[in-house]
């Protein structure tokens, strides 16, 4: 369980775009992103970031309160401490009022070429 | 009083004796509709929305340069140092896998065989194009010398082109239905009342070839001692009552939920 320094999610939406703001819930704590760009409009992409300093056992994408929200590709960069920086990439899923999509990934395990 | 009473038995507020005089009370009722629903909300507390967590694939990066003739292989250890896998940019075992549990088992399999004169090699599981080697010392952590002696193993023993995997455990495959069926009952008659003593159960989620994926859930869900539970457990019990099945894999997100502990 790594501390996160900072993450920042890059969301590519598809043809179902939402207007409300985005949410993420880390460690079962719901809040917005910080340093927002772009829109999650459709053919979109929706940028946004948080400090968070805090050990994680969880971290999802909240779906909107009204509507669907259908997204192509999530890219999350983290920044956690002890760690290097790494990026993940996530397929596409569509989100409603009554769900939410993991992105959280552990630091990869170090591989080696033998 | 009346209020600590609910919270502990869930009891809906009981509405207490009115000290009216009889002619107010349906005047009250009347023109008050709004106190009303308030005291509804009061009694049924309201809990927030548990919302369904959705998993989705990861989308990897190519672990190789496509197209390279050379044997390629790159070593992972597991987190907890036991296992070590060893992916190649080949196919070692196509449709099926097999776990040797000793150097007996892997007579004639030619890849098995060269990996158990590895001194250190306690058991060997085949997968599609993985190795995954448990070791003898587990008190060793570092798996970089014994991972070399491997992947050289491993080279030279498709290089050399014999058959990796012995003719006669191809030859005697289990079919899926099989597998499933020993599997599903060893999951009933045994693992799943050994489980239920700490309100935990297991669930067959898929068989492919001679592999099977299974789910933790109840109290196995996030439980601190999931792995162990699995690996000197759940393996045991499926190996013995079912030989012929290979991988095991568990795809049990542990962190979900709202109050996971395994981490």
């Amino acid at each position: 369980m790594p501390k996160v320094n900072t993450f920042k999610v890059k969301v590519q939406t598809g043809l179902q775009g939402m207007s409300e703001p985005v949410h993420f819930n880390f460690n079962n704590h719901n809040m917005p992103f910080e340093n927002v760009t772009g829109s999650t409009g459709a053919g979109e992409t929706f940028e946004g970031s948080f400090d968070v300093n805090s050990f994680a056992h969880s971290l999802t994408l909240s779906g909107p309160k009204s509507g669907k929200w259908g997204i192509d590709k999530i890219t999350v960069e983290y920044d956690c401490e002890n760690e290097k920086p790494y990026s993940v990439k996530f397929g596409g899923v569509n989100l409603d009022e009554s769900t939410e999509v993991n992105i959280w990934q552990d630091p990869p395990v170090l591989a080696f070429d033998v | 009083m009346n209020f600590i009473k609910r919270i502990f038995t869930g009891m809906k507020q009981e509405p207490e004796e009115p000290v009216v005089e009889e002619s107010s009370v349906t005047e009250e009722i009347e023109s008050s509709p709004v106190a009303e629903e308030a005291a509804q909300t009061e009694a049924e507390p309201s809990f927030p929305d548990v919302r369904r967590v959705l998993q989705i694939p990861v989308i990897s990066e190519g672990v190789f340069p496509e197209g390279s003739d050379e044997v390629l292989i790159k070593a992972q250890p597991s987190p907890t140092g036991d296992q070590c896998l060893f992916t190649v940019n080949r196919s070692l075992m196509t449709g099926h896998s097999w776990y040797f549990a000793d150097f007996e088992s892997a007579e004639g399999s030619s890849l098995a065989e060269r990996l158990f004169s590895q001194e250190d090699v306690e058991t060997v599981l085949v997968c599609e194009c993985t190795v995954t080697i448990t070791r003898k010392d587990k008190t060793l952590f570092d798996w970089a010398p014994l991972a070399k002696d491997v992947g050289t193993a491993i080279r030279e023993a498709i290089q050399d082109g014999e058959g990796l995997i012995a003719e006669k455990i191809i030859a005697d495959l289990p079919t899926e239905e099989e597998v499933r069926e020993g599997i599903q009952k060893v999951i009933d008659i045994e693992v799943n009342p050994g489980v239920a003593g700490h309100g935990g159960n297991i669930s067959l989620l898929d068989v492919r070839g001679n592999s099977v994926t299974i789910q933790m859930g109840g109290g196995c869900q996030g439980c601190s001692a999931a792995d162990l539970t699995l690996k000197q457990g759940i393996h045991t019990s499926f190996r013995t009552a079912v030989p012929k099945v290979g991988a095991i894999f568990d795809e049990t997100d542990h962190t979900a939920g709202l109050n996971p502990f395994f981490s």
